[in-house]
């Protein structure tokens, strides 16, 4: 699965990066996603259900930050497992360019998943990868456009 | 292993109850995909509430130009209805053409709508007649109870009471079936209603369920094989797997759509 996509956001580029680095922001914006900390400057420890209809599972994982190039972009990346549903990984490269006080954040994102999981057939898998990519993306824009961040 | 505390309330009050009571708790209504799913632990429910054996549940009537069939009415009840048979023909011809005979034997109307994959035949059906859906707590037009992948209007713990599906003029539903599974590769179903033409598409997009607004029009001003086949169909927003590309998907809703209304 692969995925592209990019949304303006009525914020500063300092304020989106800001919130990309945030653990609070990213755990309120990932779908599902129950707990998130910090274990290093770069590494955080992720607890994450995902439903897909009939399916429920707990993944136990990383999420690392990596190619920071701040203020400008990085790899978001995680990996999960989901004891013996399987696993899932997958990894955003985010890029933050300014448009006045504007920012554009584009992103291209990929995701994998293995065990039995896969079994349910890349149509579920690719379809719910591409929403659930989205859905991190929208509300994340919706987080810094409704809260409305006075850039501290 | 895990273990699973089964309930088989008989009535709506103790079917909350036992849904409330649970740590991790869900719906049975047929299990032909929970338990398959169960199976393979790809889900582990806590309390499993069997609907089933609520009263009033299951079974199929008809009055005022409307067949109400009861969420735990099975496929193969829906098949076999003599009453189903004579107002809409093509809702026993899809539900005979669900699944296997076992499926078709356990499987229900309600758990199918609730469920809601992509690739199930009922939604289509619903979708296209225009039916309500009614839950122990409102009444949902099928217009606004689709809400993409598996996902659907209900809430947690909202139990599906009946279908309320209005006689349509005309019906058919084709679908090419995924040979091994039987679910629909492509499946379309067309109704003239008394609100006019709709055409629903399943097992196609990326979304699931859907009407598709070329062929509805197509169809409301000629009602025949030939307009269905001038509709041109964007593969955009269509799945891709190995059965078949979103391309070839978009050309068997064309294909299906022809044959449907060839067998109106």
């Amino acid at each position: 699965m692969d995925m592209t996509g990019e949304y303006r956001i009525a914020a500063t580029r300092d304020v989106v990066w800001q919130a990309l680095n945030d653990a609070e922001v990213l755990k309120a914006c990932i779908p599902g996603c129950e707990a998130l900390e910090w274990t290093s400057e770069t590494t955080l420890s992720a607890r994450v259900v995902q439903k897909i209809g009939p399916v429920k599972v707990k993944f136990n994982g990383e999420v690392e930050l990596v190619n920071i190039n701040a203020p400008q972009s990085y790899t978001i990346q995680g990996e999960g497992k989901g004891g013996v549903a399987g696993f899932a990984k997958g990894g955003a490269d985010v890029v933050l360019t300014k448009d006045g006080d504007e920012t554009i954040l584009s992103f291209a994102a990929k995701a994998q998943v293995g065990g039995k999981i896969a079994q349910l057939g890349s149509r579920l898998i690719d379809s719910t990868a591409k929403k659930l990519a989205n859905k991190f993306f929208s509300n994340f824009h919706e987080y810094l456009s409704d809260d409305a961040p006075a850039g501290d | 292993m895990y273990s699973t505390t089964y309930h088989k309330p008989a009535s709506i009050e103790d079917a909350i109850a036992a849904l409330n009571g649970g740590e991790d708790t869900k719906i049975l209504a047929g299990g032909q995909t929970l338990i398959a799913t169960m199976k393979q632990h790809l889900a582990a429910p806590s309390d499993l509430v069997d609907i089933r054996a609520i009263g009033g549940m299951s079974g199929i009537s008809a009055a005022g130009g409307a067949l109400t069939i009861g969420a735990a009415t099975t496929h193969a009840e829906v098949a076999s209805s003599a009453e189903v048979k004579s107002l809409c023909s093509a809702l026993c011809d899809l539900a005979g053409g669900i699944g296997d005979p076992a499926v078709r034997h356990q499987g229900t109307i309600g758990g199918s709508l609730a469920n809601n994959d992509p690739a199930a035949d009922y939604p289509a059906a619903i979708l296209a007649l225009g039916a309500t859906i009614k839950t122990n707590t409102r009444e949902i037009a099928a217009l606004d109870f689709f809400d993409g992948l598996f996902t659907t209007a209900l809430e947690e713990n909202e139990i599906i009471v009946s279908i309320s599906i209005p006689v349509p003029q005309k019906a058919a539903y084709a679908k090419f079936p995924q040979p091994a599974s039987r679910f629909a590769l492509v499946g379309v179903f067309v109704a003239q209603t008394d609100d006019g033409v709709r055409v629903a598409v399943t097992g196609a997009g990326e979304d699931g369920v859907y009407r598709h607004q070329g062929l509805e029009e197509a169809l409301g001003s000629n009602w025949s094989a030939s307009a269905a086949a001038g509709v041109p169909i964007s593969p955009d927003g269509l799945m891709s797997d190995l059965h078949g590309t979103a391309a070839y998907r978009a050309n068997l809703i064309g294909v299906m759509a022809k044959r449907a209304v060839a067998a109106t």
